[in-house]
């Protein structure tokens, strides 16, 4: 068996970025479901949020290379 | 194209790496991408839409001034009806001040004349009654006075006797007369 | 690096003739182009910058969006079969780009006090402001390019490497001389095709992504506040 323990290292990581975005697309579609001409206000906020959360899979993601 | 990428891992490049030339690359060609399309896309473009909002503004205005012109229409029709309604509204009351008028004065023309006719009936009634009186008077007088004498004999011959007596007996009959005759008139 | 040349003379042909014409009733083609236009400036620039300054950003999304699209779809195109996003250069290259032009643009809004606008938060109790100082400058100035290059890059890269693994396998498990595997090729391949179709989703939903963050990134620098 071979490879690098980098690479589950790193996926390990990205489960806490997939869970958190998406927990931010649930509610993102949970309040465009209850409040439809909210959603111009809301989607920008999502996908801050999206950018953010995913920011924590996509450092994993570098120190998997660098590391 | 995977074969590359495994040996490149193989070989240990690290993929977040670049290679110089494809960032040179990339720039340039996205420069040109850019002028491009702030040289020709977006000022076409955005022509267009200009010139479309003016279109339809313009048809939008356009709509409005037939709206507007509509509306005056609509008014004018509006004050000519309302001016006709009241035409004909005084036309309506003049009729009727006419025809009241023309009743009255009908109502007035035939009082007077049922009044000219009833006088003139009285008139006449008068007049033959003075007469139908006066006849008989003398015939009543006679025909009693020969009545009499027929019953009484010659005895009453005499004709003072007589007239004297006749009168008498008329002038009874008159003051009773009128009270029979008031009662049939009341009737 | 061809691709990269090859994708700017298709988007200018099609746009430049799209547009060349502008007729009020638009044909099939300038409706076509009138739609993808109208996406990136209404749904993306109008939306999200604000009415009242989007005008002037409109040219660079529309570049960014249709650049970044035709270059992730030539991930899915057969023959070419590589998005030439998936090189980590040219997402540094897009995203050095939006980078240096919503710093620039800061500075330019609000002067030098733009980097204190951007990394002091208002409203935040004295006792911590450091450490959220710290936590702002590095998500702003540093996490922000990088996330926003590699968000691109590692999608493509991971939808180009699960397809090319997908098309290897089956191949490698088709020509085993055990009968056995051969239904397990089968199998990989139907996953490979639907995978397939999954990219061509993600990379359009990647360059819509970064579209939008751009527009995030520039709305936040011309914002009068936090």
């Amino acid at each position: 068996m071979e490879g690098n323990l980098n690479l589950v290292g790193y996926g390990l990581s990205a489960i806490g970025g997939a869970i958190g975005v998406g927990l931010v697309f649930a509610a993102y579609i949970n309040g465009v479901a209850r409040q439809p001409e909210a959603q111009r206000v809301l989607q920008p906020i999502a996908f801050l949020g999206l950018a953010l959360t995913e920011a924590l899979a996509i450092l994993g993601l570098v120190f998997a290379f660098v590391l | 194209m995977n074969e590359t990428v495994i040996l490149a891992a193989a070989e240990g490049v690290n993929p977040l790496v670049p290679n110089i030339w494809e960032i040179l690359v990339t720039l340039l060609g996205f420069a040109v991408l850019m002028f491009i399309v702030v040289k020709y896309v977006v000022p076409a473009f955005e022509k267009t839409y200009a010139e479309r909002a003016e279109a339809i503004e313009g048809g939008i205005a356009k709509a409005e001034a037939a709206q507007a012109e509509a509306s005056a229409a609509l008014d004018e029709y509006k004050q000519q009806l309302m001016d006709a309604r009241t035409e004909a509204n005084r036309i309506r009351e003049e009729a009727r001040a006419e025809g009241a008028q023309i009743l009255a004065d009908l109502k007035e023309k035939a009082a007077a004349e049922a009044a000219r006719i009833s006088e003139q009936a009285q008139v006449q009634i008068a007049a033959e009654r003075q007469t139908a009186v006066i006849s008989l008077r003398s015939e009543v007088g006679i025909l009693a006075t020969e009545l009499a004498g027929k019953i009484v004999g010659e005895s009453l011959n005499d004709d003072a006797r007589a007239a004297r007596v006749v009168d008498r007996f008329l002038a009874d009959l008159e003051t009773a007369a009128p009270a029979s005759q008031s009662a049939g008139a009341a009737n | 690096m061809l691709l990269v040349l090859l994708s700017v003379v298709l988007i200018s042909w099609f746009f430049v003739a799209a547009a060349r014409r502008g007729k009020l009733v638009p044909g099939k083609m300038q409706f076509l182009g009138e739609m993808s236009y109208n996406f990136v400036r209404n749904s993306v620039g109008k939306d999200i910058i604000g009415e009242r300054d989007y005008r002037p950003f409109v040219p660079l999304l529309f570049a960014l969006f249709f650049f970044i699209l035709v270059n992730n779809l030539f991930g899915s195109i057969p023959l070419i079969q590589l998005p030439t996003t998936s090189h980590v250069g040219t997402a540094y290259a897009l995203a050095g780009i939006v980078y240096v032009t919503w710093i620039v643009l800061g500075i330019q809004k609000h002067g030098i006090g733009y980097f204190k606008l951007a990394v002091v938060p208002s409203g935040v109790p004295k006792a911590i402001l450091p450490l959220v100082v710290l936590i702002e400058i590095i998500s702003t100035f540093l996490v922000r390019p990088v996330t926003h290059s590699l968000r691109l890059f590692a999608t493509m890269l991971a939808g180009h490497l699960i397809i090319m693994l997908a098309a290897a396998g089956s191949e490698f498990l088709l020509t085993q001389d055990q009968l056995l595997l051969k239904p397990l090729g089968i199998l990989t391949l139907a996953g490979g095709v639907g995978m397939y179709l999954f990219e061509i989703l993600i990379q359009v939903l990647q360059a819509y992504v970064f579209t939008l963050l751009t527009a995030i990134y520039i709305q936040g620098s011309l914002a009068e506040e936090h």
